[in-house]
């Protein structure tokens, strides 16, 4: 039925000029977008091979002179920008990683075990959604303040640690995994935990993986916080430090080559690994917006 | 993205579960053996500071010494405070400039590459998504240096100077650019996830009924997704009452704040802290709690309807 349905649709559509005109105009507006996404992009790239004396002259064209004299001053500026762009991948990996256990766990349990209090307290956890993280900043502050852990790596992991999106997005995957699986396993003598770790965790790694990449990018994106409790340039993640970054003489004037720079040593990792995956990236990004 | 969720899925499955659950009942403390780590961290350091933050609001602390008690007086203070609206105003300015062009554009292109008429669907696809990967900072600084008044580029290009940036009143639209450019390739996939569910032969029995592409976009595919566009507004409006990064990168000068003109409201909530007013602070945070519990509320009795429909 429908196989003949579609046959009759496309003799209806034969090659007409209105269908040529369409088409033409719908790759122009696609193509142009298109453009205007990767745009900023391309000149960040390009900009990074000015020096910074350069982009005083010549912000918008090539570079007069090819030069990596920017990626060079990447290593003097303050002590090293290199030291934030390696904080920034130790806050951003260590939150990720032990975001997405702690996240399996509960999310294990929250699957595949029966207790007393389970479903009250899952609908407590996603009723904590509508808080949104910034009216608690002046309680953390108090908080780690108190423990004299303003200006550390950790007051920027801890933080980020437990996120109740993980938690529902996992355990929404573990629920479709059989039970005989883990039956089988458990007949074979595994503890419980042994359970989770040799089957549970193998057999989720799509999902996890997939919120292993929001959880990454949240937190490499992450702004409000560091930029309040890391203000010593040796804590602070590379997206703190690139806004402040000026001419030592002048004060006040960006050193546009130097940011570029940075910013495109602080974009390129993440859009090789997006190129690579980019259908895991976007259906993640969809699966956790739109999950019902 | 995150007020969504519902639990309907939960009954899935339980039934099949049955039989492990028999097996597993007898190590009872397991299930919480395995729960409290997440547990553990989230109310010390999520849930616990929530609540403290709300017993702050009605507190003058700053930081060190005593306490003093001075009831809704943070709060009736920041309501009286003339800053705390001009910011509430321009949060709720972002919101409606941008998600509402943003929404229709996304929604546009998302139509485009579902049609027929396109092929390279995977070329384009993560073209226009790949804005969403790029952090915010970059893309505002990246911006920044687009709009610059005497060493920008569109300026530049042009040989005009115009105070893009220094002007507020171009400033605030600039931010709205950046907001529209970062966020469309977000909403633009979610909603090619929509359409590509749409059952397909609901558009061919369309087509076979001789109706043109303009008629089945205002009469099968707008009224089926009617319900992700309102929802897609919403849920943006949320998530940009949190604003923060994009308007101080962009128009604050080496890392300061933006002033106050194109602020948006958590700027209040670091100002307060960094000048240790932390009942200031907290009054001011759930008092952006209140205004966003209200959209939540405006968004589920919008989804009421819409299920009664």
């Amino acid at each position: 039925m429908t196989a003949s349905i579609r046959k009759l649709s496309e003799s209806n559509s034969k090659p007409r000029w209105s269908n040529i005109v369409s088409k033409v105009l719908t790759y122009l507006v696609l193509i142009g977008v298109g453009i205007l996404s990767i745009y900023p992009m391309i000149i960040m790239v390009i900009n990074s091979f000015k020096s910074d004396q350069e982009m005083y002259v010549n912000p918008a064209g090539l570079p007069i002179r090819w030069t990596l004299e920017s990626y060079g001053k990447i290593f003097q500026y303050h002590n090293g920008l290199w030291i934030n762009l390696i904080n920034a991948i130790i806050i951003s990996l260590i939150s990720t990683v032990v975001a997405v256990f702690l996240c399996a766990m509960a999310a294990y349990a929250f699957a595949k075990y029966r207790f007393w209090g389970r479903n009250a307290l899952f609908a407590l956890l996603l009723a904590t959604f509508m808080i949104p993280p910034e009216i608690i900043i002046p309680g953390q502050y108090i908080l780690f303040a108190r423990l004299h852990w303003i200006n550390t790596l950790q007051i920027q992991i801890l933080p980020t640690i437990t996120p109740v999106l993980g938690l529902f997005f996992i355990r929404q995957y573990m629920i479709g995994i059989p039970n005989e699986i883990l039956e089988a396993a458990r007949v074979d003598g595994a503890g419980h935990f042994e359970t989770f770790i040799k089957i549970m965790l193998p057999v989720s790694s799509p999902v996890l993986g997939a919120y292993a990449i929001l959880q990454f990018l949240s937190v490499w994106n992450a702004y409000t916080w560091p930029v309040l409790v890391a203000t010593k340039a040796a804590v602070q993640p590379i997206m703190v430090v690139l806004p402040q970054m000026v001419d030592p003489i002048v004060g006040f004037l960006p050193v546009w080559g130097t940011i570029m720079a940075g910013a495109t040593l602080a974009t390129l990792p993440i859009l090789i690994v997006f190129i690579v995956f980019q259908d895991k990236f976007m259906s993640s990004v969809v699966v956790g917006a739109v999950k019902e | 993205m995150t007020v969504t969720i519902s639990m309907s899925a939960d009954k899935t499955g339980i039934k099949s579960q049955n039989k492990l659950r028999k097996k597993m009942r007898g190590d009872s403390l397991v299930p919480y053996l395995f729960i409290s780590p997440f547990l553990i961290f989230f109310l010390g350091l999520f849930l616990g500071p929530a609540f403290y933050s709300l017993y702050l609001s009605f507190f003058r602390y700053a930081g060190y010494g005593a306490s003093t008690w001075v009831g809704l007086g943070n709060y009736l203070a920041v309501l009286e405070y003339p800053v705390f609206w001009t910011e509430i105003w321009n949060t709720v300015f972002y919101w409606f400039a941008h998600a509402v062009p943003m929404m229709v554009v996304a929604f546009g292109l998302a139509v485009l590459v579902n049609s027929k008429l396109v092929r390279f669907k995977n070329i384009f696809k993560p073209l226009i998504f790949m804005p969403q990967i790029i952090a915010t900072v970059v893309a505002a600084l990246v911006f920044q240096n687009f709009f610059g008044t005497q060493y920008g580029i569109l300026n530049r290009i042009l040989g005009t100077e115009i105070p893009w940036l220094t002007d507020m009143n171009l400033a605030r639209w600039v931010i709205v650019a950046l907001l529209i450019w970062r966020g469309l390739g977000y909403w633009f996939v979610i909603f090619l996830a929509g359409l590509t569910s749409i059952n397909p032969e609901v558009m061919e029995a369309a087509t076979i009924d001789g109706v043109s592409v303009w008629q089945r976009l205002a009469y099968v595919t707008i009224p089926l997704m009617r319900s992700s566009l309102l929802f897609a507004f919403v849920v943006d409006g949320i998530v940009t009452m949190r604003l923060f990064a994009e308007p101080n990168v962009l128009v604050g000068k080496a890392g300061a704040l933006a002033s106050v003109e194109v602020a948006p409201v958590v700027n209040l909530v670091i100002e307060n802290i960094r000048s240790a007013r932390f009942g200031m602070a907290a009054a001011t945070g759930w008092s952006l709690f209140i205004l966003i519990a209200a959209i939540s509320w405006f968004q589920f009795r919008l989804f009421q309807q819409e299920e009664d429909k």
